[in-house]
């Protein structure tokens, strides 16, 4: 009889230690499928962004994300699958960095306030969706390439971006539909443009995590196509620049150069 | 004298050992089946260590990269980084030929996790690299094979930033050579520029209105 009720207690312990976990899980999930509901007022303001954009302009009308394509269906809130219909490669590699990771295994999306580096407070609980960085309706990569980023972003390599020539560049261009070749912005070089086939078809890989390590990826695929090749090493392995946001040119200078000159001259003389 | 003896008995078979044992098992039986039982988030209890950065966000999903109790696949790995390794240059294609075939058995190449270990201390390149894993066969590169890198540090091939295991493109002797004495600013820039060609001169009528408000079309 004690043996049984020792055996009760156990797993009543158990239990109680374990519950109030799965309770929190299942109210926040409630919470999340709560319906927003809007205004007349808010939907002709979104009438309003939508009409000039690439969207409008291509015929994707509100059906064309807000209708599921065999049940017609009304869709509240499209999820990345909707932008992927149209956005495969864009969609598909940002399920594979960091930004997108979660979804990809079936998790809830990602949020700020999971992250390792500083985030800005108010932005803690922010999902990490394709519209947590993009105005869906207004379709301006402008802002999704800067000012999106800076909303949670708030290390001091991102915080000093405001400051340096990549931003001077930037802001001399004025408000573009979206930034040209000519600027760098943060996803110039964290979602860099790749040319695929003969070149007119560009990809933005949004795989924010792709050319982070090591970093001659970054200094030869997304450096080197402004900067000479020393420039671009010698900034790229300097920590002091990188968190200054390349507020000047390098101080350091890698060995490789110097050791490759050696056999340069070997070899030639 | 009597009630007292048996309030000893009882406090005594009360806290005798094997029920304190078949307890602890119970207990820990289910907590273990309703900890498995609830969401993905609850799993990081089971983590037996550091995530690295690049793992850290999904490490609670356990099945993402383990089945079962089964050693972690090449297969697995390539599920996400098929592109970091799209260049591989220690990949099968070397080590089927016969001049490098038996390397393999002084480190199991061809296997991502005999050198990258998750759970296990990272290092800064967000993988736990042995840090001497090129010596395993070029050893020779620092002793005198190469002048150039000789009396180097068994580690420093890839501590100090020069090599990528992975993919020798930016790093290879010709790339150097070809891109050597260059301007810190290129003559030509070369980021793509996107195009986006729309087939409508002014935007059609939006088609739904209603669902938004809630109420019908």
């Amino acid at each position: 009889m004690k043996k049984l009720l020792a055996i009760a207690l156990s797993i009543g312990l158990s239990l109680s230690l374990s519950l109030p976990l799965a309770l929190g899980l299942c109210f926040t999930g409630g919470l999340s499928a709560q319906a927003d509901s809007i205004t007349e007022a808010e939907l002709s303001e979104i009438t309003a962004q939508w009409k000039p954009s690439a969207h409008a302009l291509a015929d994707v009308n509100c059906s064309s994300c807000h209708q599921a394509n065999e049940t017609k269906a009304f869709v509240e809130k499209p999820n990345y699958e909707s932008c992927q219909n149209c956005h495969e490669a864009e969609t598909d590699t940002f399920l594979l960095g960091k930004h997108g990771i979660r979804l990809l295994e079936g998790q809830s999306p990602l949020t700020p306030s999971k992250a390792r580096l500083p985030m800005k407070p108010e932005a803690h609980g922010k999902q990490m969706n394709c519209n947590a960085c993009h105005n869906v309706h207004s379709v301006d990569t402008y802002q999704a390439s800067v000012d999106s980023c800076l909303t949670c972003h708030n290390d001091e390599h991102s915080l000093n971006y405001k400051n340096s020539k990549h931003s001077q560049l930037f802001l001399a261009e004025g408000n573009l539909e979206r930034p040209s070749s000519s600027s760098v912005t943060c996803s110039t070089c964290h979602l860099q443009r790749e040319s695929l086939d003969s070149g007119d078809n560009v990809l933005v890989n949004h795989n924010n995590t792709y050319n982070l390590k090591p970093r001659d990826r970054m200094a030869s695929e997304v450096c080197m196509n402004c900067h000479g090749m020393e420039y671009s090493f010698n900034s790229i392995f300097d920590n002091e620049l990188v968190n200054s946001n390349f507020s000047e040119p390098p101080k350091i200078h890698l060995k490789s150069f110097d050791m490759i000159r050696v056999l340069q001259k070997k070899r030639e003389g | 004298m009597a009630s007292r003896s048996t309030k000893k008995r009882g406090i005594k078979s009360f806290v005798n050992i094997q029920t304190i044992i078949g307890s602890a098992v119970v207990f820990l039986l289910v907590w273990l089946i309703a900890t498995m039982a609830m969401g993905t988030e609850q799993k990081a209890i089971f983590l037996p260590g550091v995530s690295s950065e690049g793992h850290a966000g999904f490490e609670a999903s356990c099945a993402s990269c383990h089945d079962g109790f089964k050693k972690v696949s090449n297969e697995t790995c390539n599920r996400c980084h098929e592109a970091e390794l799209a260049q591989d240059i220690h990949g099968e294609k070397k080590f089927r030929d016969i001049r490098w075939a038996e390397k393999l058995e002084s480190l199991d190449a061809l296997t991502c996790t005999a050198c990258h270990g998750e759970h296990v201390q990272m290092y800064g390149r967000g993988v736990h690299l042995q840090p001497d894993l090129c010596i395993a066969c070029h050893q020779g590169i620092i002793e005198g094979d190469m002048t150039s890198h000789e009396g180097f540090t068994a580690d420093g091939c890839w501590t100090a930033g020069c090599h990528n295991y992975h993919d020798h493109r930016a790093i290879s002797t010709g790339f150097l050579y070809d891109n050597l004495d260059q301007a810190p600013m290129l003559p030509v820039q070369t980021v793509p520029e996107i195009l986006v060609e729309t087939k409508l001169e002014t935007a059609p009528s939006p088609d739904l209105k209603g669902e938004f408000l809630g109420g019908g079309s």
